[in-house]
């Protein structure tokens, strides 16, 4: 039977992923409304990025549903997923910028690659150098950058096409507290523009600081949702060498 | 639309940039084996037309001796003609024979001062040509009779050749061309993987599959369409040089009918490199680029 369509940004229901015999999620629910800023905590193999790769449809889950912008995410076709990354900006943990090109380039790319005409492409490139604060290393390669210029860098092309959405997957992973904290400052300002913004960490000074949502996942289940506050405490007794 | 065709190019572009040992791998391994395919169609396609162009099954010709004389020609015309398998035979006279002869190869050679060395001849057609090398060997024993040519073996002669072209050529090509494609898709392979970043960040902004494959299968077929190009121009090139060199040595093979138009070649051969090649990177890209 067919679920009712949701009005919110993102939500699972009942959502567990299995590989073999191994629960990466295990009947997760999760509703995030649209303007929301969302820090998803927890370990290192909790099931953060297997939530993420939901999101965007890179698996699929075993059982329950995945709704992302109104479209049940569990059920569409290989060739839908494009349509919908298309209204999502994703900062995968795993897929830094092309090296062989330069800032400029790397934020030119998707946009070229999602068919925008070189006039608009010029356009969005120059707004998004501009929101993250690159535009002085437009034409540097991702070598000559520092960590926190990559990443924004990063941010800037998963913004380029305007999403009403962002996820970002550990996007403060081994960069240094103060540069961390830059990033979060940007996502959180670009929060304010009206983008919902979903964001993993295991990084708990900046989850205390920026004082936002925070879902804790433990061994594939949420433990806890904090509408506004720190770090869990949960997770705190559970790992408490993991948070830094 | 001219954005995306832009983008689509300068993606290809890079891909066969990308990888330059194994594409001149690829692109000669394809060369060859079209030169192979291509040879062996030139081959069979003489070979085809030389069949046609020989006298039915139902023939045979009859070369009596030179010193035969016309009344001795008519008496054994006679003959052959009262057997019950015979259907027709036809008297082609030594002097009208010579004339045709001096006529064909009148640019070649001057025939006119010499005596003439032909014999008459008899064209022996029968009403079943199961009974024609039996009619033959009969024919044979005459003390006029020279020689008796059965069109039959002569057709299964050039059919025997063809057959050996058609087994050794096409076979060897088509190992050839199979180990082609199968580098093709290797070198597509290679690609895909070494621009894996790029194929990932198609995917995460929500370029279309098709967006992300095609440059990949265009690479296959510019692959197979380079292959095939040098391929053509080497076969076309080689058969041209043959031809007249054997037609230099043997002026008889003048009277060979022609083989197969080179245009065909040039434009044939390029256009299944290109096909084949855009095959092979596709079955690359359905396998190895997923979103």
């Amino acid at each position: 039977m067919r679920s009712e369509t949701t009005k919110a940004m993102v939500e699972l229901k009942g959502v567990s992923v299995a590989f073999g015999e191994q629960y990466a999620l295990r009947r997760v629910n999760l509703k995030v409304e649209a303007g929301e800023f969302v820090f998803l905590v927890g370990a290192t193999g909790a099931g953060k990025s297997t939530l993420f790769k939901l999101l965007y449809g890179a698996l699929r889950p075993t059982e329950g549903e995945v709704w992302v912008l109104g479209q049940p995410v569990h059920r569409l076709k290989p060739r839908e997923l494009p349509y919908l990354r298309r209204r999502m900006g994703i900062i995968p943990q795993n897929y830094p910028l092309l090296s062989h090109k330069t800032v400029w380039e790397n934020i030119a790319y998707g946009l070229r690659a999602i068919g925008y005409s070189e006039q608009a492409v010029r356009q969005r490139v120059a707004q998004m150098l501009a929101l993250v604060g690159l535009n002085e290393q437009a034409r540097q390669y991702p070598h000559q950058l520092s960590g926190g210029e990559a990443q924004r860098a990063a941010i800037a092309r998963a913004l380029a096409n305007n999403p009403p959405m962002l996820i970002a997957d550990e996007p403060t992973a081994n960069l240094d507290p103060d540069t961390s904290w830059e990033i979060i400052e940007l996502l959180l300002r670009i929060n304010l523009r009206g983008t919902t913004v979903i964001v993993s960490t295991h990084n708990r000074t900046i989850v205390d600081r920026a004082c936002q949502r925070v879902v804790a996942i433990d061994r594939g289940q949420i433990i806890s949702d904090v509408p506004r506050g720190g770090y869990p405490i949960e997770l705190e007794r559970l790992y408490p060498s993991v948070a830094l | 639309m001219i954005d995306r065709f832009r983008f689509i190019v300068n993606e290809t572009w890079a891909s066969l940039r990308g990888n330059l040992a194994m594409q001149a791998a690829a692109i000669s391994t394809a060369c060859i084996a079209l030169i192979l395919l291509g040879s062996a169609a030139m081959a069979l396609y003489k070979l085809d037309a030389l069949a046609q162009s020989l006298p039915n099954a139902f023939e045979a010709s009859v070369f009596l001796h030179t010193t035969v004389s016309r009344a001795q020609t008519l008496k054994l015309k006679a003959e052959i003609e009262a057997m019950p398998e015979v259907a027709q035979v036809v008297l082609v006279p030594r002097e009208v024979a010579w004339e045709q002869e001096k006529q064909k190869y009148k640019d070649d050679v001057n025939l006119a001062d010499l005596p003439n060395p032909l014999p008459d001849k008899l064209i022996v057609r029968v009403h079943q040509a199961e009974t024609l090398p039996a009619v033959s060997a009969r024919i044979a024993q005459s003390p006029l009779v020279d020689e008796v040519i059965d069109s039959q073996a002569e057709l299964e002669m050039v059919l025997g050749a063809a057959r050996l072209v058609r087994w050794v050529g096409l076979g060897t090509g088509g190992l050839l061309l199979l180990s082609a494609l199968l580098l093709i898709y290797n070198a597509v392979r290679l690609t895909i993987h070494a621009r894996q970043h790029e194929v990932q960040v198609m995917a995460l902004v929500g370029a279309t599959l098709r967006s992300i494959r095609l440059p990949f299968v265009l690479e296959g077929m510019v692959q197979g369409l380079l292959g095939g190009i040098i391929a053509a121009l080497i076969t076309v090139l080689s058969a041209g040089l043959l031809s007249e060199y054997m037609v230099s040595q043997w002026p008889l093979l003048k009277d060979m009918p022609p083989g197969l138009p080179p245009g065909m070649v040039l434009v044939g051969v390029p256009i299944l490199g290109m096909v084949l090649g855009g095959l092979c990177a596709s079955w690359a890209t359905l396998r190895y680029v997923r979103i």
